[in-house]
C-alpha cells in the first residue's frame, strides 16, 4: 500500500516536473522575445528590460532561470496576459472551474444514463434490444462534437426559441466569481433573485453539457455493455445460475461489480476525450471556459498564456488520470497496471 | 429509430419547456440592454484609439462632449457647452459651459466637485500638450488628434471664468466644431484625475473611467462583457435602463443568433447577407442610413515594388469592383471612385475610376519589372465593419482576380487589436481595411487616411505621404466657401487617381438591428451606437 | 465438378478466410464496408468526380441551394457557398484532403508506434518502465492542447496540425505493440525460434509482426476515426487547413457565416464527416466482433 502510494507520488511529481519543464521551454520555442513570452511584460525601455532579465535569471544558465520559474510557478506569479494585462492566475482561475464545471456535469450525466443502458444491453446481448442500443450509441459515438453542437442551437435555439445559445448566465445577472461555479456562485450570492438566476443558469447548461455527454455517453453504453458480456461468459456466473439465484441477485451480487471494475480505468482516457470535446463545444456556447480562452489565446498569438494555459490544463488532466488509475490500483490489486480503452 | 437520441430530446424537451414556458417574461429582464458588441476594446477612454470599438463602448455611454451631432440633422447641438461664439477672424472660440453636472460616482471614485471649466482643460490639454503629466500615461498617442494635426493648431486654451472657457487657433480651421463634437472629443474628470497621480497609477485614467454620461462603468472581462449601470444624477432629461452590458460576441453569425433568441436586445454591425433575415423576422428591426464611409484596399507605398504608382494601378486594373460589391456587399453599398460618398457636400460626380482590365494589368506589371509569380500579402481585417462586412471573403475573391495576372497573394490575418498593431509598424504589403467618418466634414476622410501626419498615428494604412496632397488639403481649411473647398478636393481626387496609394471599393449604407421591444433606438450619422434615451419594454 | 478428386480433401480456411466470411455475415458491418469504399473513391479519384473545380468561384451564381430545394438547379447537386463554390465538389475535395489525411496519419502513427513499441517491449526493466510512463503523460495530454501548443510554435496550416495529431495517435500504438510483444516473447513459439538462432529482427518480423497484424488492424480503425475527427476539429477551430485548402471541418466552419441563409454549407460537411466516421467505426466494430467470432468457434 504504501509502496504503491510512494511510487506514485513519484510518479505524480515527476510528471508535473516535466510539464513544468516543457512549459518553460515554450518561452523559448514561440516566435518573438523569450522575456515577453516568459513574463507576458513587454519592456518599455532599457532598464526595465534589464531588471526584469535580472529579475527572471535570463542571464543565468537554463537551469537556473528554470529553477526561478519553479519558484515564481509555486509562489503563484504565473506572469501575465500579453494582450489584456491581467495576471494569468486570475483569468485561469476564473476559466478553468467553467470548464471543469461543464465537463463534470456531462460526465455525471453520461454515467447515470451510460451504465445502466450499458448493463440493459449487455444483459440482453444479441436482442433486437441490445442491437437498437448498440447502433444508437456507435452514431452518437460517432458524431463530430462540434457538428452535433451546431444541429442542437440550430434546432433547440433558433428553431424552437427554447433555450439560449451563449454563455453560462443571462449577463443581466451580476454573480460575484467566489467559487468559480455558477451554481454554487449562485447559491452564494446575495441581492439576486435566487430562483430566477438558477433556473437561468440551468438552461444555459443544457446544450452545452447534451452535445458533450451524448458522445461520452455513448462510450460508457459500449463499455459497459462489452464488459458485461465478458463477465456474462465467466465460468462464476454459470456457477451461480446453478446455485438457484436469481437474475437479480446474480446481477448485483456478481455481475454488476465484476463488470464495473474494468471500466473504471477507461474512464480516465474518457476525461482527457471529454475534456477536449468541452474544450471545443465551450467555443460554439461561448462557454467562458479554459478553452475558449485558450483559443482566443491562439488566435491573439498571447505566448504567456498559451505557456500557462497548457500547463494549467495537462496538470489537471494528469492529475485526474493519475488519481483514478491509483483509486483503481487500491481497490483492485489484482490489476497489475493501467490498461486502455477498448471502445 | 434509434433511442437514445430520442431520448435526450425526450429530455431536453421537457426540461426546455417546464423552464421556459415563461422565459424573458420576468420584469427582471427588462431593466437591462444587451447589446452584443463584436470585439474588445482597446481601453476606455477614445481619446486614444480611432476604433469604433473603443468608442462605442465608451463616447455616448460613459462620456460628453462639449458639443453635439443632432442624429436627425447632423448639425451642431450643445451639449456639455450649451452656447459658443467664433470670433470673426476665425481664431478664437468661446464656450459657455453648463452647470451641476454630476460625474459618475462608482466604488473606485466619489467625486467632490460638479463639472467646470478645469475638466475641459485637462481634457483638452492631455493630447494637445506633451509636457502634460498624463500626456505619456497610456503611451502618449493620441491618434485621431495627431491624424487632424489639431494639436499643433490650438494655440492656446484658457479659462475665462469656472464656466466659460475660450480656444485660440493658429490657423482658421472650418471643420474645428465638428472636430470637437467627434466621437473622440470626450471631457474627463481633472479631479479623478488628479487622485489618481497621488496614488500613483494614473494609467487607471484611461481603464476605470469616470465621464459624465449616462451610464457608469461597472466591470470588464475580455473576450466576454462590459457591464454598466445607470448614472442616475444624469444632467440630461432621458430616460435609460438601469443596466447596460456589452456581450461581446466576434462572430456576426453569432450575434445575429442571439438577436433571434432574444439573448440580445440589439447587435453591432448585422452581416449584409443577413439582413433579409432581418427585416422579415416579426420582432426584429433594422434601421438603416447611408454612411459615411469608405471602405477600400491601401498598397503599403513605402515598401517595393509597390512604391511604384504602376504597380498600384496594375493591381487596381485587375480587381471588378462590381463583383466585389454584389459578393461582399450584396449590393447594400455603391460603389466608390474616391474617398468621399455621395452623402458628402464635396461629392464629385464626374470623378475617375479604374475599370477592370487585366490584360492592361498584365501589361503594366511587366513594364514595372513584376515578373509572374511574385508573391504578395494581403491584410483581410478580422472584425466586420460596415464599409467591410467581410474582408476575409473580399481577399479571397481578389485572390482569383490576381492569380489571374500572375500574382500570388497570401492572406494575412491576426485578431483585430494585434492587426492594427502590426498594420501600424507597416509589416503589409497591402490592406482591406476602411474608415467612417466621425464628422461630416471631408477633412475627415482627406487628413486622416493620406496625410503625412497621419502615417505615425496609424491611420494611415498606405504609409503615403505626399507634401503636393498635404498642401491641398490644408488649403482647403483655409476658407469657409464651401464652393472653393470643394474645387480644391476635385483637385485632390485627381492627384489621387493619378497616385492611387488606396483602391477605393465600397461606400456602405450603415445598420443597426434591434429587437422591437427596444424604444428609442437611432442610427447616429457619424458612426457610434448611443443608448441614453433607450428603454425596454417587454 | 469436371475435376476429379481422389482423395477427400478437408479444406482449411485461412484465418483471414474465416474472418471475411464472419464480417459479411454482419450486414451492417458490409454496408459500412461499402460506404467506406465509396468515400475511399471519392478521395482517390476526386478530380474525376468532381464536377467542378473546388476553388473556383462564381459570382453568379452565388449561395445556390441543394438540387432537391425549390430553387436549386442540377448543374450543384449540394448547392453553392457564399462565393459561389459548388459544394459538392467541395465536399469531394474535401474527402480526399480530411480522409486521406487522416489514412496518412494512421499509417505513420502505426509506423512509429509499432517500432518504437518493439523496442520497448523487447527490452525490459528500467527503460520500458520510463518509456511507458512518458507514454501516460502524453497520452493524457488532449490532443487539442497539443495542436494550440504546436500551432503556436510553428505556425497554423495542415501539416502543422498533422504533428499533433501523430503525437497524439503514437501512444496508444506504442502501447498496444509493448504489451503485445511482451507477452508474445514469453511464448514458447517464440523461444523454439530462438533456439533456431533467429536474431531479433528475424523474431520480429517472421514471428511478432504476422501475429499483430489483427491487432493493427482493429487498433487503426480506432485510431482512423480518432483521427478523421481530430483533423476536421483542428480545421473547424482554424488551427488547421487554412482556406481554400477544402477541409471538411474548414469547409463547415466558412459556412457557419452564412448558418441561416444556407443551412446546406454546414448541415453537408458535417453530414460527411459524420458518414465517414460512422462507417469507419461500423467497419471497425464488424471486424472486432468477427475476429471475436473466429476465436471463439
Amino acid at each position: 500500500m504504501i509502496r504503491i502510494l510512494s511510487r506514485y507520488i513519484i510518479l505524480f511529481v515527476l510528471t508535473l516536473l516535466v510539464l513544468a519543464a516543457m512549459s518553460f521551454s515554450l518561452a523559448y520555442l514561440f516566435p518573438g522575445d523569450v522575456l515577453t513570452n516568459l513574463t507576458g511584460i513587454t519592456a518599455q525601455n532599457d532598464i526595465q528590460r534589464n531588471a526584469l532579465i535580472k529579475q527572471f535569471r535570463l542571464d543565468s544558465g537554463y537551469l537556473v532561470q528554470f529553477g526561478y520559474y519553479l519558484n515564481e510557478l509555486f509562489a503563484g506569479n504565473w506572469g501575465y496576459s500579453f494582450i489584456s494585462g491581467l495576471p494569468l492566475r486570475d483569468e485561469i482561475g476564473l476559466a478553468l472551474p467553467a470548464t471543469i464545471e461543464l465537463a463534470s456535469y456531462a460526465m455525471l450525466l453520461a454515467i447515470v444514463i451510460g451504465i445502466p443502458v450499458g448493463c440493459y444491453a449487455g444483459l440482453r446481448s444479441y436482442t433486437p434490444a441490445d442491437y437498437g442500443i448498440n447502433s444508437a450509441s456507435m452514431v452518437g459515438y460517432s458524431f463530430p462534437v462540434f457538428w452535433l453542437a451546431l444541429l442542437f442551437i440550430l434546432v433547440f435555439s433558433l428553431e424552437l426559441n427554447i433555450v439560449p445559445l451563449s454563455g453560462r448566465i443571462s449577463l443581466l445577472f451580476d454573480i460575484p466569481d467566489k467559487t468559480g461555479f455558477i451554481l454554487l456562485d449562485i447559491l452564494l450570492a446575495d441581492n439576486i433573485d435566487r430562483s430566477l438566476a438558477f433556473k437561468d443558469a440551468l438552461q444555459h447548461l443544457l446544450l452545452p453539457t447534451l452535445a458533450i455527454s451524448t458522445i461520452t455517453t455513448a462510450s460508457m453504453i459500449r463499455l459497459t455493455r462489452r464488459s458485461v458480456i465478458d463477465v456474462l461468459n465467466r465460468p462464476y456466473i454459470a456457477a451461480a445460475r446453478s446455485r438457484g439465484l436469481s437474475r437479480w441477485q446474480i446481477f448485483f451480487r456478481h455481475i454488476l461489480r465484476n463488470a464495473l471494475l474494468p471500466i473504471l480505468p477507461l474512464m480516465a482516457i474518457q476525461i482527457t476525450t471529454l475534456i477536449t470535446n468541452a474544450m471545443i463545444v465551450e467555443t460554439l456556447f461561448s462557454w467562458p471556459g479554459i478553452g475558449n480562452w485558450l483559443i482566443q489565446a491562439i488566435y491573439q498569438r498571447d505566448y504567456p498564456a498559451l505557456r500557462v494555459g497548457m500547463l494549467a490544463v495537462a496538470s489537471m488532466v494528469i492529475t485526474l488520470t493519475i488519481l483514478i488509475d491509483l483509486f483503481n490500483r487500491l481497490i483492485d490489486p489484482s490489476r497489475e497496471k493501467y490498461e486502455r480503452a477498448t471502445v | 429509430m434509434n433511442s437514445l437520441p430520442v431520448l435526450l430530446i425526450c429530455l431536453a424537451t421537457l426540461v426546455g419547456i417546464s423552464a421556459c414556458s415563461k422565459q424573458k417574461k420576468d420584469g427582471f429582464y427588462q431593466t437591462g440592454i444587451m447589446y452584443c458588441s463584436e470585439s474588445n476594446p482597446v481601453n476606455f477612454n477614445p481619446q486614444l484609439d480611432t476604433s469604433a470599438t473603443t468608442s462605442d463602448a465608451t463616447s455616448h455611454q460613459i462620456y460628453d462632449r462639449l458639443l453635439d451631432f443632432d442624429p436627425d440633422s447632423g448639425t451642431i447641438v450643445p451639449s456639455l457647452a450649451t452656447s459658443w461664439s467664433v470670433s470673426d477672424d476665425g481664431l478664437t472660440y468661446t464656450f459657455q459651459l453648463r452647470r451641476e453636472v454630476a460625474f459618475h460616482t462608482t466604488d473606485y471614485f466619489t467625486p467632490q466637485r460638479t463639472f467646470n471649466a478645469d475638466d475641459v482643460i485637462f481634457s483638452i490639454n492631455r493630447w494637445r500638450l506633451p509636457q502634460h503629466p498624463y500626456h505619456q500615461v497610456s503611451g502618449g498617442r493620441y491618434p485621431y488628434f495627431e491624424s487632424l494635426g489639431l494639436a499643433e493648431n490650438i494655440r492656446e486654451v484658457n479659462r475665462i471664468n469656472g464656466y466659460r472657457i475660450e480656444i485660440l487657433l493658429t490657423q482658421r480651421d472650418s471643420s474645428f466644431l465638428a472636430n470637437l463634437a467627434t466621437d473622440f472629443s470626450v471631457i474627463l474628470s481633472q479631479e479623478y484625475a488628479d487622485k489618481l497621480m497621488e496614488d500613483g497609477a494614473p494609467q487607471r485614467l484611461d481603464h476605470y473611467p469616470i465621464g459624465t454620461g449616462p451610464f457608469q462603468f461597472e466591470s470588464y472581462r475580455k473576450d466576454h462583457y462590459i457591464r454598466y449601470r445607470a448614472h442616475h444624477n444624469y444632467w440630461g432629461q432621458t430616460e435609460f435602463a438601469e443596466r447596460l452590458i456589452y456581450d461581446i460576441t466576434p462572430k456576426s453569425s453569432l450575434r445575429l443568433a442571439k438577436l433571434i433568441t432574444g439573448e440580445c436586445d440589439a447587435i453591432a454591425f448585422p452581416a449584409q447577407t443577413e439582413l433579409d433575415i432581418i427585416r422579415n423576422r416579426e420582432e426584429l428591426e433594422l434601421a438603416e442610413k447611408p454612411g459615411l464611409n469608405v471602405g477600400f484596399w491601401a498598397f503599403n507605398t513605402q515598401r517595393p515594388p509597390f512604391d511604384n504608382p504602376n504597380v498600384r494601378r496594375a493591381l487596381a486594373y485587375a480587381i471588378d469592383k462590381n463583383t466585389l460589391l454584389e459578393a461582399v456587399y450584396f449590393d447594400s453599398a455603391t460603389r466608390a471612385r474616391n474617398l468621399l460618398p455621395a452623402a458628402s457636400w464635396a461629392y464629385q460626380n464626374d470623378a475617375e475610376d479604374t475599370a477592370y482590365n487585366p490584360v492592361m494589368a498584365r501589361k503594366l506589371l511587366k513594364e514595372a519589372g513584376v515578373e509572374a509569380g511574385f508573391t504578395m500579402t494581403i491584410w483581410a481585417m478580422p472584425i466586420e465593419r460596415a464599409y467591410n462586412p467581410n474582408a476575409a471573403k473580399m481577399a479571397e475573391l481578389i485572390q482569383g482576380y490576381l492569380a489571374d495576372v500572375g500574382v500570388n497573394v497570401t492572406i494575412v490575418t491576426y485578431d483585430w487589436t494585434t492587426f492594427r498593431r502590426h498594420l501600424r509598424e507597416g509589416l503589409h504589403d497591402s490592406v482591406l481595411i476602411g474608415w467612417s467618418a466621425d464628422n461630416g466634414d471631408p477633412d475627415n476622410f482627406f487628413r486622416p487616411l493620406l496625410s503625412c501626419g497621419a502615417i505615425p498615428s496609424g491611420t494611415n494604412r498606405a504609409m503615403w505621404c505626399n507634401k503636393k496632397y498635404d498642401a491641398l488639403i490644408n488649403e482647403a481649411l483655409q476658407t469657409e466657401d464651401l464652393f472653393q473647398r470643394k474645387a480644391i478636393y476635385e483637385q485632390v481626387n485627381s492627384l489621387l487617381f493619378k497616385e492611387l496609394p488606396i483602391v477605393p471599393i465600397a461606400h456602405a449604407f450603415r445598420y443597426q438591428a434591434f429587437r422591437k421591444e427596444l424604444k428609442g433606438m437611432q442610427i447616429n450619422p457619424y458612426g457610434g451606437v448611443r443608448f441614453g434615451g433607450v428603454t425596454k419594454q417587454l | 465438378m469436371p475435376q476429379f478428386s481422389l482423395y477427400e480433401e478437408e479444406h482449411h480456411p485461412s484465418p483471414w478466410q474465416r474472418t471475411w466470411r464472419e464480417f459479411r455475415a454482419s450486414h451492417i458491418a458490409f454496408v459500412g464496408l461499402i460506404v467506406l469504399g465509396v468515400f475511399f473513391f471519392f478521395a482517390l479519384f476526386a478530380p474525376l468526380v468532381a464536377p467542378f473545380d473546388p476553388l473556383q468561384q462564381n459570382i453568379n451564381a452565388l449561395l445556390i441551394p441543394p438540387s432537391w430545394e425549390l430553387n436549386g438547379t442540377i448543374t450543384h447537386l449540394f448547392g453553392t457557398d457564399a462565393l459561389g463554390r459548388d459544394v459538392f465538389s467541395r465536399i469531394i475535395y474535401g474527402c480526399r484532403v480530411t480522409f486521406g489525411t487522416s489514412v496518412l496519419l494512421v499509417i505513420i502513427a502505426m509506423g512509429l508506434g509499432v517500432t518504437i513499441g518493439t523496442v520497448a517491449g523487447m527490452m525490459s526493466g528500467v527503460r520500458s518502465s520510463i518509456v511507458n510512463h512518458l507514454l501516460d503523460a502524453l497520452m493524457a495530454i488532449p490532443t487539442l492542447l497539443i495542436a494550440i501548443i504546436i500551432v503556436a510554435v510553428l505556425g497554423t496550416g495542415l501539416v502543422n496540425s498533422m504533428w499533433a495529431i501523430t503525437l497524439a495517435l503514437t501512444p496508444q500504438f506504442i502501447h498496444y505493440t509493448r504489451t503485445f510483444v511482451r507477452s508474445e516473447m514469453k511464448k514458447e513459439y517464440i523461444l523454439a525460434s530462438r533456439l533456431d538462432g533467429a536474431n531479433a529482427w528475424q523474431l520480429f518480423s517472421h514471428s511478432i509482426l504476422p501475429n499483430m497484424i489483427e491487432m493493427l488492424v482493429v487498433q487503426g480503425s480506432v485510431a482512423l476515426s480518432i483521427a478523421m475527427i481530430d483533423v476536421s476539429a483542428l480545421g473547424f477551430l482554424n488551427l488547421g487547413a487554412q482556406p481554400p485548402l477544402p477541409e471538411l471541418g474548414a469547409i463547415l466552419a466558412d459556412g457557419l457565416d452564412v448558418a441561416y441563409l444556407a443551412p446546406w454549407n454546414v448541415a453537408l460537411p458535417g453530414l460527411s464527416i459524420f458518414l465517414i466516421v460512422l462507417a469507419i467505426n461500423v467497419v471497425g466494430d464488424g471486424l472486432r466482433s468477427a475476429l471475436r467470432k473466429r476465436v471463439s468457434h
